[in-house]
């Protein structure tokens, strides 16, 4: 699959040079190598599949052909600032769909809105982001102040968690959700037994999990990403922690239950930022098309395309290559028939579409629970 | 758990880290003995080493064959893999400029060690590669501390590989050699000893024990990524430094003791900091003694 995105990409770019006909670019920015590297891959999946769709319709703006240009921030922040200059630096280029981490879209955010560049994000959660009031920003998921609350609801109310110990990767995501996730936990009447961080990249948390281990805590709550979440899972089990496993959406990748091992997995909850696609409707046909085209279906991959068909829509209203225009049209956004249903964005640029899921692993796969409420 | 069992598990998680950090830090350290040189490139042969070894056991995963047989292939396989490259890092890229200034040397082996990781992240992708848990996951229970199977295999063949080299290097005739190279290359050479053929040899076992350290950081972690020797390889010469460098008892303690402090650090203090009491207490003791532990020689030489 990945291989088969690798060609298409290729592809796309071996388009973009040698030819001289004018064109008009949309950016994608994720992490494309490195630990994190298949969630990026499935949003950028996601992000080829609409612009190959919107090709099919013909040209996107008078005599101007659409082109994708991918580039990889590898998740770090100094990477997702030379990118975001990369891309600006392009007057091709007038919208852009990305990142994946909070802490990349924060400080690449200020670099679009420099540039007036509408910037769409899939899937970053930090509430921060869009407080910024930056008039370029906006995002297709429900954020963290809804996720960290309705996760500590769940683990209250329905998992009968009691003391409760919670890590972070002390990133702009996991910190921020780790934080929302602790203020409601403290008025739910659940003891706090302890917050820490843990170094991203880190590989042996035994130590701390073994620090853990002393409390006796019921649940162990983890806000970060899928690489250190399925360490912590293996290594938990290693030292004798038995307790519950929950973490939040950075957890929802495939490449979770593989690291971790399925035993170790099972019986994990973690919340996601939107419902399980698969069971929407409106986005069945998103489905079909993308598994026919790439296999399985990313964790993201369908929010990378609801943001990569909203900046198409964007440039085909605006009817110019001007970032401007661009601006200004998506401004004027009303119910766009989106994949989650008819899309609207709140002033800060924050989808309206509020959706918390939760899954839990079951025999190796993730298994839809519910969608949660978060008051 | 008691307090006093949590200090026990405490220093069960550090002891294993720091078995893999001293397994690798032999090889800095025996390298820096014969040749004065800090081979950068030696934290990318050990995470080659967990490459090779998940290559092996790739190879085998259709034959269905008990674990501990596909464990001692893929222990050959690494062990004869990084020697090889050892041998023609050596040999290619460091003998060659052996009369060079030691500003020379220094900066290749830097530029080595950017080579080698390029290669790795083409031959192998740049995503992380999930290692097979080859070994079965037992438990012990000895009141609250928790021991594993894997923990002990790693305690065990450290452990052995460290007091085979020590005979090794001070009882054999290769081991004398090495010594003596250590001493005095050029009157090495002039009383008949193959000093090339030494040192290459000093390159290879170092390589081999880093395999080996790659393999059991495989096996312990489960997943690998062609950059993870870069930290790895940096504690690790820490630990050699820690010991005093060029001194190989001093690199086993350094190991060790880093490993111990780590785990015991995040286990006490703060997780976050992790990383940083590493380097910390590496820069405290440094002050005070600043030839390591056990450091020896450093200032005549130089």
């Amino acid at each position: 699959m990945r291989r088969r995105a690798a060609l298409a990409l290729v592809a796309l770019l071996a388009a973009g040079c040698g030819r001289s006909q004018p064109v008009v670019k949309i950016g994608f920015v994720g992490p494309l190598t490195g630990d994190q590297a298949p969630v990026g891959q499935g949003m950028l999946n996601g992000a080829i599949l609409a612009v190959e769709q919107a090709k099919a319709q013909g040209p996107i703006l008078p005599g101007l052909e659409v082109e994708l240009v991918a580039l990889d921030d590898q998740r770090s922040p100094t990477q997702a600032v030379s990118a975001a200059k990369k891309l600006v630096a392009d007057p091709d280029v007038v919208a852009v769909v990305g990142h994946l981490n909070s802490s990349c879209t924060m400080p690449a955010s200020a670099v679009y809105h420099q540039a007036g560049m509408l910037q769409i994000t899939p899937v970053s959660s930090n509430p921060q982001i869009s407080r910024q009031g930056f008039e370029t920003f906006y995002r297709t998921c429900a954020t963290d102040d809804l996720q960290g609350p309705a996760a500590a609801l769940f683990a209250v109310r329905e998992l009968g968690a009691r003391r409760v110990f919670i890590l972070d990767d002390m990133t702009t995501y996991g910190r921020g959700l780790a934080n929302e996730f602790k203020r409601k936990l403290k008025g739910l009447g659940a003891e706090l037994l302890g917050h820490e961080g843990i170094p991203q990249g880190d590989k042996d948390f035994t130590p701390v999990l073994t620090k853990i281990k002393a409390y006796e805590p019921d649940l162990l709550y983890f806000a970060g990403m899928f690489p250190e979440g399925a360490l912590l899972m293996k290594q938990r089990l290693r030292v004798g922690l038995t307790s519950r496993f929950m973490g939040g959406d950075g957890l929802y990748d495939a490449s979770l239950i593989t690291l971790a091992t399925p035993e170790a997995a099972e019986g994990a909850y973690i919340t996601t930022i939107g419902s399980d696609v698969r069971q929407i409707p409106t986005a069945q046909a998103f489905v079909r098309a993308y598994e026919a085209r790439f296999g399985p279906i990313g964790a993201y991959s369908a929010y990378a395309y609801e943001a990569a068909n909203i900046a198409l829509w964007a440039v085909r209203t605006a009817g110019a290559k001007d970032r401007g225009a661009v601006l200004a049209a998506m401004k004027g956004l009303r119910d766009y028939p989106g994949i989650f249903g008819p899309q609207n964005f709140d002033v800060k640029g924050d989808s309206l579409i509020k959706v918390i899921g939760i899954f839990t692993v079951r025999d190796g796969r993730f298994e839809f629970v519910k969608t949660a409420s978060w008051d | 758990m008691n307090s006093f069992e949590l200090l026990l598990q405490q220093l069960a998680n550090g002891l294993t880290l720091g078995a893999i950090y001293a397994l690798i830090a032999l090889g800095y350290t025996m390298v820096y003995g014969v040749v004065q040189l800090i081979n950068f490139a030696h934290g990318e042969i050990f995470i080659a080493g967990a490459y090779a070894a998940l290559t092996v056991i790739l190879m085998l995963s259709g034959l269905a064959l008990p674990w501990w047989a596909v464990l001692g292939l893929c222990t050959a396989g690494a062990v004869l893999g990084c020697g090889a490259l050892g041998w023609g890092i050596e040999r290619l890229a460091y003998r060659p400029i052996r009369r060079a200034p030691r500003l020379n040397a220094f900066i290749t082996a830097i530029g080595m060690s950017f080579f080698l990781q390029n290669a790795l992240m083409l031959i192998f992708g740049a995503t992380d590669r999930q290692f097979p848990t080859l070994i079965p996951l037992v438990r012990w229970q000895l009141g609250g501390v928790t021991l594993t199977l894997i923990q002990l295999v790693i305690w065990a063949a450290s452990g052995a590989l460290m007091i085979g080299l020590q005979g090794l290097v001070m009882s054999t005739t290769l081991g004398k050699a090495m010594r003596a190279t250590s001493q005095d290359l050029v009157a090495c050479a002039l009383l008949g000893i193959p000093v090339n053929r030494v040192i290459a040899i000093t390159f290879m076992i170092g390589s081999m024990l880093a395999a080996v350290g790659g393999l059991l950081f495989g096996l312990y972690y489960n997943t690998i990524n062609f950059h993870d020797g870069y930290l790895v390889g940096l504690k690790a010469f820490t630990a050699a430094v820690l010991g005093g460098i060029g001194n190989m008892p001093g690199a086993m303690v350094g190991g060790i003791l880093l490993g111990l402090l780590e785990g015991l650090g995040a286990g006490y203090l703060s997780a976050q900091w992790k990383n940083v009491f590493a380097f910390a207490i590496l820069v405290v003791l440094l002050l005070f003694k600043p030839r390591g532990l056990f450091g020896e020689r450093v200032a005549e030489r130089a």
